[in-house]
Order: structure tokens, then C-alpha cells, then sequence
């Protein structure tokens, strides 16, 4: 039986708009709006208090430009993303493979590598400021019982590796998520498909590279989207664990976003910084969205 | 028989794989938490595992944190935020699934477009609002922006599962005279909960751990949530004589949602995979 379009409107009359209105008006007032104010305050030199703020064109943007913030603060988060998607994937995609086949006891390890994501990043941050902290520390302190020489070990003070390290604590936290996710993308596959493949002599590697890799190149497209998305947002390990130091080396977009807008009072220079991340990750996102769709695996 | 011995070992090695795995991810997990079993002064190599079994480390956690105050303050603010967030993104979802029109689209696209930004950016410009709108500063301040942030990806997960309604049981509601409030609670929201039961799970953990907007927006320390008061043990972190009572308030924070996870185990791990595959 068809529906003619009369009768859809009977049905589904227009009114219906009226049930989004609750979302649409905090969601355009506290989100949507504030994006143009942010355009706004980009230009001028507001300080949050002073209210007589003035127009000073696109000073903010070649200042962020002229002290290299810009470059420092977007080349640190490009990294953490591209490590943090390309780790936590494959590592998480191993797991689930791992996890995928018919261990009686997979239920206690899905636990397990799931159980970290429960936390709060503060509290991940405390635990993981432990395991890296010079002299009584995790790492540090196990170096010692190897007969390595752990009083050297200070990470977190490293320009070279603190970023890697803080990297590391948001691969551990999040690999759990994206475990589950592969693992439900892998539990979808029909297991005729899986059948036939052994019939025709298909190996435990060639039914992964050629037969499940490829019908699950939709949740690893949403996964990486995802964990793209979470790199270029990182904000809470930089905050917790480093407060950007040594140096500028862990700064990241998002935090220093924040710490110029709370602690160094630049509302202007700040806003102008969140401007050019909401291009950078609209840029990388939508640039992803289509590559993934392309790519044949 | 030589095929079942390849089985028997591959399975040998992969066990082994997965046992390290899980040692390597606990070892931090558990190592802090044998510390937090200590008395305060008990400063031995903290790798002596489980030497000592004490709540003193507790109690003066529970006490600097003022637990059952910030416990409840958690408790009250998720458990508001994610009743207005069930109710105002099923309810927006359900003409933008149902009616095909240029607005319905448009308004899709406004809410999804939400996805990627970070929540972090439009503080300032929100933290300016609510102080010029006088919105005063209380435990449920940072609700507005919980609720806010939620709409893209409550939008994006229901609108989706509301397609996968068939229309039909609706319009034999509509031939019966059932209204478009009764058809919508009674019918179609009842056939959405692995929706709502995703939406609960992901955006409770986040809101539940969040600490950025409390902190933003909150001064008084018995309005704190339960993160916000862990930010008071920040100086802690650098001092390893204090550390056994900053490991127990890191359990005490997270022993809420370890509880909820221990019971709700299943409902965790489907609520958490339905979020992205059904998109």
C-alpha cells in the first residue's frame, strides 16, 4: 500500500517542528550563537571585564602568527592526533580481533581493557602523573628493580617526549571504547560468509586482511572520525599533567585556547586561536570523511 | 589432529597476548589502588603491592572531599542533565526522522554540525552570557552546557534509530485518533530504548566525569561535583607524602560509576557500541 503525500501530511502534520523547539533554543543559544560572538570577539581586543573593548581588525590572528603559537600550538596537535589515531586503532582493532574468536574467558579481558575508559580524565591524570613521576614513580621506581638506572627517568620535564608520554595516557584511556566498537563492527559480520571462507581453504590471516577488514571499513571509518576528533580536541592531560610545560611542547589548541581566555585574560587573542581550530578541525574532518570513503581496503 | 594441536597453540598465544594486555593496562590501575589501602604515613616503594590493609587514606580522602555532599551534588546534576537530554533530543528527533522536508534536513545538519566541535570553544563567549543573562552561579549552572553539548550527538543517535520505526504503526494510531503527543510517548518512544539506553550510558560517563564547565562555573566548594573536588588534591599530585590519600580519592571518585558498570555491564558495552554503529 502506498502513502500519497496528502495523506503523510495528515500523519505527520507540520506542527510536529514544535517538539524541537526545547533543543533548538538552548542548542542555538548557548552553542550556535556563541560561535558568532566568538567571530566577533576574534577582532577585538576584549580582556573579559572591560566591556569598552575597540575593533582592532585581525591584530589577534598576526600576533598568534608573528609568536609562533600558532605554528607551535597546531604542528603539537596534529601530532597527537595522527599518534593517537594510528595507535589506539591498531591496537584496539588487534584486541578485538583477539577478542573475536571463541575464548571462553573474553568477557574478563573485554573488562579489563574497558575499565579504564570509567575513569575521570582528573583522576587518570593523578595516576598517570604517578607512574611518570622522576624518582618514587611507577616507571621509574620499576627501572630500578631491572637494574636500570631510573633516577634519569623524568618524562613529563622532556621537550623531546612529554607530548608522546601524554599522548600514551589518552591511548591507554580510550583504546577501550574503541575496542568495543570494533568489536560489535566485527560481531555484525554473518558467519555463513566466515563458513564458506574455510570451506575454500581460506587462513586465519587471509579471512581478517580480505574478508572482515573489508566489510568492517565502516566502523573503522568511525572510529578513526572519532579518535580524530578526540586528538584534536585534547585539552585534559595537557591540563592536568603538564599545564602545557616544559616549555610550549605540550601545549595543545584546545589548551591554550583555555589558558588564554582564563589565566592570561586574552579574551581577543583567545577567540582568535578558536577560530582557526574550528577550521583546522572542520578542515581535517570533512578532508578524512572523504578520503575514508574512498579508500578501498 | 596436527590441525587441532595449531589450534590448541595459536589459542595458547593469544591468551598469553591478551593476559599481558590487561597486566600492562591494570598494572597503574592497581597499583594505586594498593597504596590507597595504606595508612597515611606509610611510605614504602609503592610497587610492594597490597603490604598493608587500612581506610585511613579513606577517611581523610571522604573528609577533604566532603564525599557525600559532592556525591550527591553528582548524583543530582547527571541524573537531571540526562532526563532533560532523553526528552529534548527524542522529542527534536522525531519530526526531523519523520517529516521529509527541506527543514527537516536543515535542522539535522544544525544539530550534527555540532559533532566536531570542541565544547571548550564557546566557553568564553557562554561564561560572558551567563554572567551579563545574571544566570547565578549554582550546582546546576553547568547543566545548561551539559545539556547543550549532548544535543548533537542525542539528535544524531535518535533520529536515527526513529527512521527504523515503520511508519505504518503510526498511521493505524492516527486512524484510531490518537494525538501526536500520545502517539510519540506511548508508541514510538518505548520502541527507542537501546537509543536511550546509549544516550544514558555515553553521556552519563561524560557528564558524570567532566569537570571543565563545573569548574568554569562554579565557586562554592559545597556546589562542587565529584571531579571538581579531586581538583583541590592538584598540588597533592607532586607531593608523595600525601599521595596515599590523593590514590584513595581517586577511588572514591570513580567507585560510583564502577559500582553502576558492575551492574549494568551488559547495558555498558551494547549502549556504547549502538552510538556508533548505528551511524
Amino acid at each position: 500500500m502506498k502513502t500519497g503525500n496528502g495523506n503523510a501530511g495528515l500523519v505527520m502534520p507540520k506542527k510536529m517542528f514544535l517538539f524541537a523547539i526545547p533543543a533548538i533554543s538552548i542548542y542555538f543559544t548557548f552553542w550556535v550563537f556563541p560561535i558568532f560572538q566568538l567571530f566577533h570577539y576574534s577582532f577585538t581586543n576584549f580582556n573579559g571585564v572591560n566591556r569598552n573593548y575597540r575593533f582592532i581588525g585581525l591584530r589577534n590572528y598576526i600576533i598568534l602568527m608573528k609568536e609562533g603559537t600558532l605554528t607551535s600550538v597546531i604542528s603539537n596537535t596534529m601530532i597527537y592526533a595522527a599518534v593517537l589515531v594510528i595507535m589506539s586503532n591498531i591496537i584496539a582493532l588487534v584486541l578485538a580481533a583477539l577478542l573475536n574468536t571463541n575464548i571462553r574467558e573474553r568477557a574478563i579481558y573485554r573488562t579489563a581493557a574497558y575499565f579504564p575508559t570509567l575513569f575521570s580524565a582528573i583522576v587518570i591524570g593523578f595516576v598517570w602523573s604517578y607512574v611518570y613521576m622522576p624518582g618514587e614513580g611507577m616507571i621509574a621506581n620499576l627501572m630500578n628493580i631491572m637494574g636500570l638506572d631510573g633516577s634519569g627517568f623524568n618524562v613529563l620535564a622532556s621537550f623531546k617526549y612529554a607530548l608522546y608520554a601524554i599522548i600514551n595516557v589518552d591511548i591507554w584511556k580510550h583504546i577501550g571504547t574503541t575496542m568495543i566498537i570494533y568489536l560489535a563492527g566485527l560481531q555484525t559480520i554473518d558467519s555463513n560468509l566466515l563458513e564458506a571462507a574455510v570451506i575454500d581453504g581460506c587462513t586465519g590471516w587471509q579471512m581478517f586482511r580480505f574478508i572482515k577488514l573489508p566489510l568492517i571499513s565502516a566502523t573503522i571509518t568511525i572510529n578513526v572520525i572519532l579518535t580524530v576528533i578526540n586528538g584534536l580536541k585534547a585539552y585534559d592531560y595537557v591540563f592536568i599533567m603538564t599545564n602545557g610545560g616544559p616549555g610550549k611542547s605540550t601545549n595543545t589548541l584546545m589548551y591554550t585556547v583555555y589558558k588564554l581566555a582564563f589565566t592570561e585574560q586574552l579574551m581577543g587573542k583567545s577567540a582568535a586561536l578558536s577560530i582557526v581550530a574550528f577550521i583546522l578541525i572542520v578542515a581535517v574532518t570533512i578532508t578524512m570523511l572523504i578520503y575514508m570513503n574512498k579508500v578501498e581496503l | 589432529m596436527r590441525n587441532g594441536g595449531r589450534v590448541f597453540i595459536s589459542n595458547i598465544l593469544v591468551r598469553i597476548f591478551l593476559i599481558l594486555y590487561c597486566i600492562l593496562t591494570l598494572a597503574p590501575l592497581i597499583t594505586v589502588f594498593s597504596s590507597s589501602l595504606r595508612t597515611i604515613g606509610n611510605h614504602r616503594s609503592h610497587l610492594d603491592l597490597f603490604v598493608e590493609f587500612s581506610l585511613e587514606s579513606y577517611a581523610a580522602a571522604y573528609n577533604k572531599m566532603d564525599f557525600p555532599q559532592v556525591l550527591l551534588n553528582s548524583l543530582v546534576t547527571t541524573g537531571s542533565s540526562l532526563v532533560l537530554i532523553v526528552l529534548f533530543g527524542s522529542a527534536a528527533s522525531y519530526p526531523i526522522s519523520r517529516i521529509k522536508s527541506k527543514f527537516g534536513k536543515f535542522l539535522y545538519y544544525f544539530f550534527i554540525s555540532g559533532l566536531v566541535i570542541p565544547a571548550q570553544m564557546t566557553i568564553i563567549p557562554v561564561a560572558q552570557m551567563i554572567s551579563g543573562l545574571k544566570i547565578p552561579s549554582t550546582r546546576f549552572t553547568p547543566m545548561i552546557m551539559f545539556i547543550t553539548c549532548s544535543m548533537p550527538f542525542t539528535t544524531f543517535l535518535y533520529t536515527g534509530f526513529i527512521k527504523s520505526v515503520p511508519v505504518e504503526i503510526e498511521e493505524a494510531a492516527y486512524i484510531d485518533g490518537a494525538g501526536l503527543l500520545r502517539r510519540f510517548s506511548q508508541m514510538v518512544f518505548p520502541l527507542l530504548k537501546p537509543a536511550t539506553v546509549s544516550v544514558i550510558i555515553t553521556q552519563g560517563i561524560w557528564i558524570w566525569n567532566d569537570y571543565f564547565f563545573p569548574m568554569v562555573f562554579i565557586s562554592k566548594q559545597e556546589q562542587y561535583s565529584l571531579p571538581v573536588a579531586m581538583l583541590q588534591f592538584l598540588g597533592d599530585r607532586e607531593n608523595p607524602t600525601q599521595w596515599n590519600v590523593l590514590f584513595a580519592s581517586c577511588f572514591l571518585c570513580a567507585l560510583p560509576l564502577v559500582i553502576m558498570f558492575a551492574i549494568f555491564q551488559k547495558q555498558f558495552i551494547t549502549g556504547v557500541a549502538a552510538g556508533a554503529i548505528k551511524g
